[in-house]
């Protein structure tokens, strides 16, 4: 017999995580909840005044908030082709058979990238993507690009670092769904044919499925937060090019102290999280 | 059965593998090329992480950048004993160890629970808690940060090992929900017709089993702990500083210390790599579980 | 309260007592005797001026027995960390004052006026004090809202005109530009050229951007951020001239100037890849030492060049204030140090540091103009000056915020200077709006 279980023992395993995490995780949200109903401006405390979803109207009148907005699913919807791109591309080199040290070497180095400390990928790529003295511009033969300081180029250079930083992630992913795959299966579909691509398509294919699911719905999260990178790459610049909504929140709450209004904008962002996980999870996970 | 290679016609045979071998030989020099290009892009950055570490200020930005030069440990000098790096490195161990902890003492007991009850509400709890893992830190941090003001809780250690929960207890229980779920019934059956308790049977008979599960979630708790940023920049001041504030603490407009901030970057990257790659089985493992559901 | 009241009572009987006794035989370590052992928390930047004091700092701590707790912060992020400290009753004993926050911490009474603590302490006021030694403008703007001090100019800048004497030299001008039409129309084409360029100013979108280069393009034109009754200026003609000038000027710029921060632009200069910047006093040791300049030997310093509404020179710097918050000890340790970091007898050596004093007094010696070139354009941009050159009220930092977004937009040419000045005026109009500005709630002061 599964599950059976008196209420007292479902709590008693149960309760303390819930309870941990609704103090940390929904407090919070509460107050900003209530912060958001209020003009509550940091450095103006001895004002606050409920001024009801006029925050609200005027986050969702706010083109720089929808502009931020599609701005992150922008990145979302270039970065992430290029990751599962080229994460199945090292995915099948990796499957190959043969070369068995340096294909364990190199599956280290996949782990690298994943684990760096976010904010440190940003102060790497302040420090190689300099126009005067960054590695990468000397090693396009000298070439003189303005990473930094363009709108277009610096979000391509966001672009780089994401990619650089999580296709790893996706290769390893795929490599497992990869592996996966019966042997004979796989074998005997080689000796009806020679394309990759139909064996990719017919044969690897229904495995990666779940692998790719996964990956979206953790890159879809992951850059929804997109904060650390940015803010010590670019800080949103030049102008707002790489202003995502993390950061633009941020900005909003922690350097013009206007806390209501941030609130506000958190709300929202939370509430198209959760419409996006919910359609995540429940189209793809429905065992649970 | 397909045709095998002895069924064919000898002569045909030996042409055959011949075209076949100068295939096989150029496609494993490809596969060659592209792991050892895979590499070099993966450990590049961290070369030049490190080496620029090593640079004086004048070295450091000498265009175009130079690759052979007199290395220096000055910086990490400065960046350890004058600026106090090394202490945001204690705080960081000390904040990450602590949550991971915690968030496997209650983590545990509920994917325990998630997997082996049956109860009402389980599918949306399940899915609350998963959730959390997918909200911006940036909408927790604000009310986060007044509430913790309000208890005067700024600045100290207990903050951020309780915030960092939110996105900790997500993935313990994402994972050991899962680990607990493939262990059969059977193998408790006898347990429990003796009389044991679920206590007794998670933590005799299942948690010993799920214990690849649990270092997976734990491992990867660690590394979200220690690589957070914008809770650490908000809540933190100097006494429970991370190190990854400290990194940007350097980020004066006035003058850019590119080799401190190097080496800095370095003291609080190569820990967390060594530790990711001695545990990379287990990290592999627990990236690739979604993808083998 | 009380308590409060029967202090400062006892304070100024005190105060009227001891008169000239105390006065005489003032020192500094008599005074901290009772502070001996006491920590006071301040912010400081990663600035030169702060490593002056930093350095010196070992004797005020033997005379004293007062500990200095340093937390040293970028400048993007020490506003955010003070304010945070100061809503969360912190530990921070001394407020670290940008002159454009000041209006912040004075109307949230963060911080104490001077003349309260001189009240309270009469024992710890250096007779000595003489705060009518401080430029009058700089004391005022730094330290000063609403006709009240509150702190004491510390870290001091104003803007100046850095060349390089070599490349102006090589293209046929014996000096700097007078006007910043000139600098634009004749000096921008004959220095702009090989990959070298006649100018540089730092934009980059956080603070550099309103202050550097915003602020710096509307006062030389005539043009404000606001008019008399706080409604948007920068529609008018003035402010749109200067704004423009800023567009015309930047084809004499290296590319990505946007993303320029001062850091950038003194390295551009100090490489010899530019021939000109606005920059802080600050810099000067930075591009006068042969260790971080390739054209030490070439740095000449003049005023900022005039526009059609005069020299309206780019102000800028920091007071340190005793903290609220602090308690009774902390108080009159803090007012020690202040004192005593900010004073006469000190600016000498806080000089020859690398800092910049706002002593009149320290400046009195000519032969200090042979040493520190800047001397003489520095004395001559502090005597006029714009104390709203960025608006010093409560709401500046919402509004330097706009001005750093669209200020930024318009240099990338997203949008036009029309477009972004009206962006801004609607936005800080209605920061100023629910800030009671309009409805006679609150006084207009900048």
């Amino acid at each position: 017999m599964r599950g059976q279980a008196s209420r007292k023992t479902i709590l008693a395993f149960i309760g303390p995580a819930v309870f941990g995490l609704a103090i940390v995780g929904i407090a919070p949200l509460l107050y900003a909840l209530w912060t958001s109903l209020h003009f509550f401006n940091l450095t103006k405390l001895r004002q606050i005044e409920f001024i009801g979803l006029e925050n609200y109207a005027n986050v969702l009148t706010d083109e720089v908030f929808w502009q931020a907005m599609g701005r992150t699913f922008f990145l979302l919807g270039t970065a992430l082709p290029l990751q599962i791109g080229f994460g199945l591309g090292i995915a099948l080199v990796l499957h190959k058979p043969g070369l068995t040290i340096l294909k364990t070497l190199t599956r280290l180095s996949l782990v690298l990238p994943m684990a760096t400390t976010y904010a440190v990928v940003g102060l790497l790529g302040q420090v190689m993507f300099n126009q005067k003295f960054g590695v990468v511009n000397q090693l396009l033969n000298g070439a003189d690009i303005n990473w930094i300081g363009d709108p277009t180029n610096a979000f391509a250079m966001i672009i780089f670092w994401d990619v650089w930083q999580w296709t790893p992630f996706v290769a390893l992913v795929l490599l497992a769904g990869l592996t996966m795959v019966p042997g004979e299966v796989e074998e005997a579909a080689r000796l009806e044919t020679k394309s990759w691509w139909t064996i990719l398509r017919h044969v690897q294919l229904p495995f990666l499925i779940p692998g790719l699911v996964a990956v979206l719905i953790l890159r879809t999260a992951d850059t929804l937060k997109l904060f650390d990178m940015v803010f010590t790459l670019t800080r949103g610049g030049p102008g707002s090019s790489t202003e995502f909504i993390s950061l633009m929140i941020q900005r909003v709450g922690f350097r013009g102290f206007d806390q209501g209004l941030a609130s506000a904008q958190a709300v929202i962002l939370l509430i198209i999280t959760i419409v996006l996980a919910q359609i995540y999870i429940r189209v793809f996970y429905k065992e649970v | 059965m397909a045709v095998t290679p002895s069924d064919a016609d000898p002569g045909v045979f030996t042409a055959a593998t011949g075209t076949k071998r100068r295939i096989a030989n150029r496609s494993v020099i490809w596969q060659v090329v592209l792991l050892l290009a895979i590499m070099l892009v993966c450990v590049f950055p961290f070369y030049w992480m490190v080496t620029t570490s090593l640079k004086t200020q004048i070295v450091a930005l000498e265009a175009p950048p130079v690759w052979i030069f007199e290395p220096t440990l000055d910086n990490y000098r400065e960046a350890l004993f004058e600026d106090g790096v090394l202490r945001t490195l204690i705080n960081s161990l000390i904040i990450a160890v602590c949550t991971t902890g915690l968030a496997l003492l209650l983590g545990v007991p509920a994917a325990f629970a998630l997997a082996r009850f049956e109860f009402r509400g389980k599918k949306d709890l399940w899915f609350w808690f998963i959730t959390n893992r997918m909200v911006s830190p940036i909408v927790l941090a604000l009310p986060f940060f007044l509430i913790a003001r309000n208890l005067g809780l700024l600045d100290k250690h207990i903050t951020l090992i309780l915030i960092y929960l939110t996105f900790n207890l997500p993935i313990v229980i994402w994972i050991v929900t899962d680990q607990f779920r493939g262990i059969p019934y059977d193998l408790d059956e006898a347990a429990r017709l003796e009389g044991a308790s679920q206590f007794t049977i998670m933590r005799k008979i299942c948690l010993p089993l799920a214990m690849p599960g649990v270092a997976v979630s734990a491992i990867f708790a660690f590394i979200f702990s220690w690589n957070e940023l914008m809770f650490g920049l908000i809540l933190t001041r100097s006494e429970a500083k991370t190190a990854p504030a400290m990194a940007v603490s350097f980020m004066e407009g006035y003058n850019l210390p590119y080799g401190k901030i190097m080496a800095t970057s370095t003291l609080i990257v190569i820990p967390v790599l060594i530790f990711a790659l001695i545990a990379s089985k287990q990290l592999v493992r627990g990236l690739t579980m979604g993808a083998v559901k | 309260m009380k308590r409060r009241v029967l202090l400062s009572c006892a304070a100024t009987v005190a105060l009227i007592a001891s008169g000239a006794v105390a006065q005489s035989d003032w020192s500094l370590e008599e005074a901290a005797k009772p502070y001996a052992g006491t920590t006071v928390d301040v912010v400081f930047l990663l600035r030169p001026g702060y490593e002056a004091i930093e350095a010196m700092l070992p004797e005020f701590e033997e005379r004293t027995g007062i500990k200095v707790n340093i937390i040293k912060h970028p400048y993007e992020n020490a506003l955010g960390e003070q304010v945070r400290d100061f809503v969360a009753g912190g530990d921070l004993d001394i407020a670290l004052i940008d002159l454009v926050w000041i209006g912040n911490f004075a109307e949230n009474e963060w911080v104490v006026p001077i003349e309260q603590i001189q009240a309270d302490y009469p024992d710890l006021v250096d007779p000595d004090l003489d705060i009518d030694d401080f430029f009058p403008l700089v004391l005022n703007a730094f330290g000063g809202w609403n006709g009240t001090i509150y702190g004491l100019p510390f870290d001091n800048y104003s803007g100046l005109l850095f060349y390089n004497k070599c490349m102006l030299e090589e293209a046929g001008f014996d000096g700097p530009p007078e006007t910043w039409e000139e600098l634009k129309d004749t000096y921008g084409p004959a220095l702009t050229k090989d990959g070298k360029y006649a100018f540089a100013l730092q934009s980059k979108r956080n603070e550099t951007q309103s202050a550097d280069s915003f602020a710096r393009v509307l006062w030389p034109f005539g043009g404000s951020f606001l008019d008399e009754e706080f409604r948007s200026n920068l529609m008018s003609e003035e402010s749109q001239a200067g704004l423009k000038f800023r567009q015309d000027l930047m084809q004499y710029m290296p590319e990505g100037i946007v993303a320029y921060d001062h850091a950038e632009a003194v390295n551009g200069f100090a490489q010899g890849d530019v021939a000109m910047i606005t920059e802080w006093s600050a810099f000067y040791s930075t591009v006068v030492s042969p260790d971080t300049s390739a054209v030490a030997d070439c740095v000449e310093i003049a005023p900022e060049p005039k526009g059609p509404a005069g020299r309206k020179p780019a102000l800028g710097g920091f007071s340190l204030a005793v903290a609220s918050q602090a308690d009774e000890d902390e108080k009159g340790a803090a007012w020690l140090f202040i004192q005593w970091a900010t004073s006469k007898e000190n600016a000498g050596e806080y000089l020859e540091r690398g800092g910049v004093p706002a002593r009149q007094s320290a400046y009195e010696d000519p032969a200090l103009a042979e040493t520190y070139k800047f001397v003489p354009a520095l004395v001559e941009s502090w005597q006029e000056g714009v104390p709203e050159f960025r608006p010093r009220f409560a709401e500046w930092p919402e509004i330097t915020e706009i001005v750093q977004e669209w200020g930024t937009k318009m240099m990338l040419g997203e949008v036009t200077t029309e477009e972004g000045a009206q962006e801004i005026g609607t936005r800080m109009e209605e920061v100023l709006e629910n800030a009671g500005y309009y409805s006679g709630d609150k006084t207009l002061a900048q």
